[in-house]
């Protein structure tokens, strides 16, 4: 009976312990959920990535300034993205790569209508409809001309809080020559040289590669290790011009038909000739559906338009797109030939563990988490002519590591136990300027930061708060703060390394003045400090 | 008898594994993002019919249901499946990553154990004295220095400075061992491969003292509090009284009794061990089970995350059992299966 009491007894307080939780919760949503009165406070929460929250917490402090509530959250990245995707947030820092040199596969998925990167839900008929021209028009001049008339018009527009370009900084030590930090940083190891020793160690700021299957990876680490064991039909200057590499030259009769001639006399590590039946292998697999191991290869978006790749001769093959694609070159300086009569022979599963290619170095051993190691092909054609040195490579050996805490790559090429240290921090790049027997190198990025709107939803379906606060982020504090000063403030969304960039267009003044007559006008109450 | 307790218990394992296999596969389709979103990434030009090609392709746009129920047919036959973001089969992935964290966790463990159990005797019978009170301190940053930090100052100290040791990995290119278990050290001592088995134990020092800290300090401080207790009990005082040695009475009748509560800590920490250390992992870049795992989950990896859950499961159940069968021989009374 005692027991039955007690029992009784426990029920009411666990029931009052609901009504309280219950009551804090409804107190807590009220207070969360009140409605703004026009006229009144502006209230912003910034989403980000832990990578970016001193920036978050930076810029928040800024907008508190001139009288903004604003406040910094910090999300796993594809719980914020569901979340933004859904229509739930204001504003959200993000960024995108651009991996061929021009605004197609930046401008593109991000700023046309309903695109898969257009996070902000930006719609404007004429950006949609210019960026479409300047993707199949086939004229220099016009296409450059189009892409300035879209930035002139997002300028305005501001559809997020233009940000930046980092830099990409590397460090090598001073043993190592020819080497540069490259625009889209793959790492070509055949122009190397090294003093004192014929292995060269590469620390990578990564995990692991994905595959050593080029047509089986869509990431520029993985490509790093793969370029150099396999060529392309053209390949890249470090500042993003593209130049022949197996190709010898190439024409292009009409805007949808390319014919490249090969170099004669290439062979494959395993002795195997390269001719046009290999180039036509490559792209066919990558193609086809369930081309590679029974699956689709993930870089055949990559690919573009193209239908179809042809032989003319034993050593010229054509390709034909189904519409303009301008930037079909630079596309294939990513597309590393294999060897048909090997792949077809050991299967796709057992040539991404042997693989055989026709670059620099052949592979050897290794494991994709840990080590690869390669060794010199003595009988490479010698690359491409417009990137001397030709010939084979000046080092005997090459071990890429799998480094993925950039501190530890500092410590190893301190120590000396790596040669290159690839993607570094700009305050551990600081760290090593004074060390004699390292240097520094470093080239603009190919993505762009910025800080998206929630375009659907007020107060930024006003342009005149998305332009304020265009004028209220002081960028370049933040950017000599927080970054050291390497990063290159952008006019828009589009980055100086691409094709058609504006350098005529500044990028918006930090203003505060401005910016809060802008929202004053928006009818936000703000005022500047001291006021 | 104690065989078939034995057979019980492992058997108990299967029922756990494929609940937590169960759990965990409905938790990763609970948070938030796709594989096949995240593996395309955001850098290119890729067009919805990819994406959703790409998802039929690994069976994500079928209801949930019909995903477990194709996984745990598959789970029974042996085929863990196939990892989305490595493009490789999960069983392969786990058979590379396991050794390497085996490996590190049973030197760590050995490490902690050669430093707590004298440390741990030496305290309890030398009780507040200078020892005692040094070791305690010692013990006391053990347990709060975090195992990264720890990490790069003795990479700073050891192998950037002084240069005695590697900064990371597990093996110098050139010194790695024939494959046999793929754990580094026991492959070089098999193939009798000397200058391999020198530079395996180099690679495992440093990263074995950034984890082994925490459980050493953790199993110093448990072992001492347990002979204290056991020193006041009536039957040692029964052995000195009968004019045992000092030496076997601390060793025989107080440090055996007080092992208990050492072996079931010791049992967790190797369990933990066994997981991976992520953060320890990436310092020392130590391709191990914690960055696969942590980098599955963040990729959305479902079979990899999936697969590597039903190996921590198998893992500690079977760290426990082996406690439990330690218990019965430390303390005969004991019964396997039995609360201690």
């Amino acid at each position: 009976m005692i027991h039955q009491r007690t029992l009784w007894k426990s029920h009411y307080v666990i029931f009052a312990l609901v009504l309280v939780l219950v009551a804090l919760s409804a107190i807590s949503g009220c207070t969360r959920e009140e409605p703004e009165p026009a006229g009144q406070t502006l209230s912003l929460v910034i989403d980000c990535e832990a990578n970016r929250k001193d920036e978050a917490e930076a810029i928040a402090s800024q907008l508190r300034q001139i009288g903004i509530q604003a406040e910094a959250r910090t999300w796993e990245w594809s719980a914020m993205k569901a979340e933004f995707m859904a229509g739930n947030r204001q504003l959200y820092m993000t960024d995108w790569g651009s991996s061929y040199f021009d605004p197609f596969d930046l401008a593109i998925p991000k700023l046309v209508t309903g695109e898969r990167g257009n996070y902000s839900f930006y719609s404007n008929p004429q950006v949609d409809d210019l960026l479409t021209q300047a993707t199949s028009a086939t004229d220099d001049e016009t296409r450059k001309a189009l892409y300035h008339e879209v930035q002139d018009i997002i300028y305005n527009d501001a559809p997020w809080v233009f940000g930046y370009c980092l830099e990409e900084i590397a460090a090598a030590s001073t043993k190592v020559g020819g080497w540069r930090v490259s625009m889209d940083s793959r790492i070509n190891l055949h122009d190397v040289t090294l003093e004192g020793s014929d292995t060269i160690t590469v620390g990578l700021g990564i995990d692991k590669i994905v595959t050593l299957d080029p047509g089986n990876y869509r990431d520029r680490d993985t490509e790093t290790v793969i370029r150099n064991v396999f060529d392309a039909l053209v390949t890249r200057t470090w500042d993003g011009q593209v130049v022949p590499e197996i190709a010898e030259s190439w024409e292009i009769p009409d805007p949808t038909t390319y014919v490249f001639k090969i170099r004669e006399g290439i062979r494959f590590h395993n002795g195997e000739v390269l001719d046009a039946d290999d180039v036509i292998f490559t792209f066919e697999r990558v193609l086809e559906e369930n081309g590679i191991g029974g699956q689709t290869s993930p870089r055949r978006g990559l690919l573009g338009p193209l239908a179809s790749v042809t032989k003319v001769d034993p050593y010229t093959v054509s390709f034909t797109l189904e519409n303009p694609f301008p930037v079909f070159l630079q596309a294939l300086c990513h597309f590393q030939i294999v060897p048909k009569d090997y792949v077809t022979e050991v299967g796709d599963a057992r040539f991404a563990e042997k693989p055989v290619g026709a670059g620099p170095f052949m592979f050897k051993e290794g494991r994709l988490n840990d080590q690869v190691v390669l060794t010199r092909f003595e009988d490479y054609y010698g690359g491409s002519p417009e990137l001397p040195p030709v010939g084979p490579a000046g080092i005997n050996t090459v071990v890429f590591r799998m480094m993925p805490d950039p501190a530890t790559r500092v410590a190893a090429l301190k120590a000396g136990e790596i040669h290159i240290a690839d993607k570094l921090p700009p305050d551990m790049a600081d760290s090593l300027m004074d060390d004699p027997n390292i240097k520094v190198d470093s080239v603009p990025g190919t993505r762009t930061y910025g800080i998206e709107f929630c375009l659907t939803k007020p107060p930024f379906d006003d342009v005149r708060v998305r332009q304020a606060l265009n004028y209220a982020i002081d960028w370049d504090t933040i950017i000599a703060t927080i970054y050291g000063g390497r990063a290159v403030r952008l006019s828009t969304a589009f980055i100086p390394s691409g094709f058609g960039y504006n350098h005529d267009l500044k990028p918006y003044e930090y203003n505060p003045a401005k910016a809060v007559e802008l929202l004053k006008e928006a009818g936000f109450n703000v005022s500047l400090p001291g006021r | 008898m104690r065989g078939v307790k034995i057979l019980e218990r492992a058997l108990a394992a299967i029922p756990i594994m494929l609940g937590v296999c169960i759990v965990v596969f409905i938790f990763m389709r609970l948070i938030p993002g796709d594989p096949v979103d995240i593996m395309l990434g955001e850098a290119s030009n890729v067009t919805q019919e990819e994406i959703d090609a790409l998802r039929a392709q690994f069976n994500l746009d079928e209801p949930i249901h019909v995903q477990l129920t194709t996984y745990l047919t598959r789970v029974l036959k042996g085929d863990l499946g196939y990892s989305i973001s490595r493009s490789a089969n999960v069983r392969d992935l786990l058979l590379e990553a396991l050794p390497a964290t085996v490996e590190l966790a049973l030197s760590s463990i050995t490490l902690a154990l050669l430093v707590a159990v004298p440390l741990g005797i030496m305290t309890a019978v030398r009780h507040r004295s200078a020892v005692d009170r040094t070791s305690m301190a010692a013990s006391f940053l053990g347990i709060s220095m975090p195992a990264f930090w720890l990490g790069i100052v003795l990479i700073l100290i050891f192998a950037v400075r002084l240069k005695w040791l590697p900064t990371s990995g597990r093996a110098t290119y050139g010194f790695v061992p024939t494959h046999v278990t793929g754990l580094y050290v026991l492959d070089s001592i098999l193939t009798g491969d000397v200058p391999a088995l020198k530079d395996s134990l180099r690679h495992l020092v440093l990263p074995s003292i950034a984890l082994g800290a925490a459980p050493a300090a953790v199993i110093t401080r448990v072992i001492r509090s347990s002979m204290l207790e056991v020193m006041r009990k009536d039957y040692v005082t029964f052995a000195r009284a009968k004019g045992v040695a000092e030496w076997a009475v601390i060793l025989k009748h107080v440090f055996r009794n007080a092992l208990i509560p050492a072996v079931t800590v010791t049992g967790l920490e190797i369990g933990s061990l066994l997981g991976g250390n992520m953060v320890v992992e990436t310092i020392f870049g130590w391709p191990g089970m914690g960055r696969l795992v942590v980098d599955g989950i963040f990729s959305r990896d479902y079979s990899l995350v999936q697969g590597a859950v039903m190996v921590y499961g198998f893992t500690f159940v079977a760290v426990n059992l082996i406690a439990d069968i330690l218990y019965t021989w430390l303390n005969p009374k004991l019964v396997i299966g039995e609360k201690v």
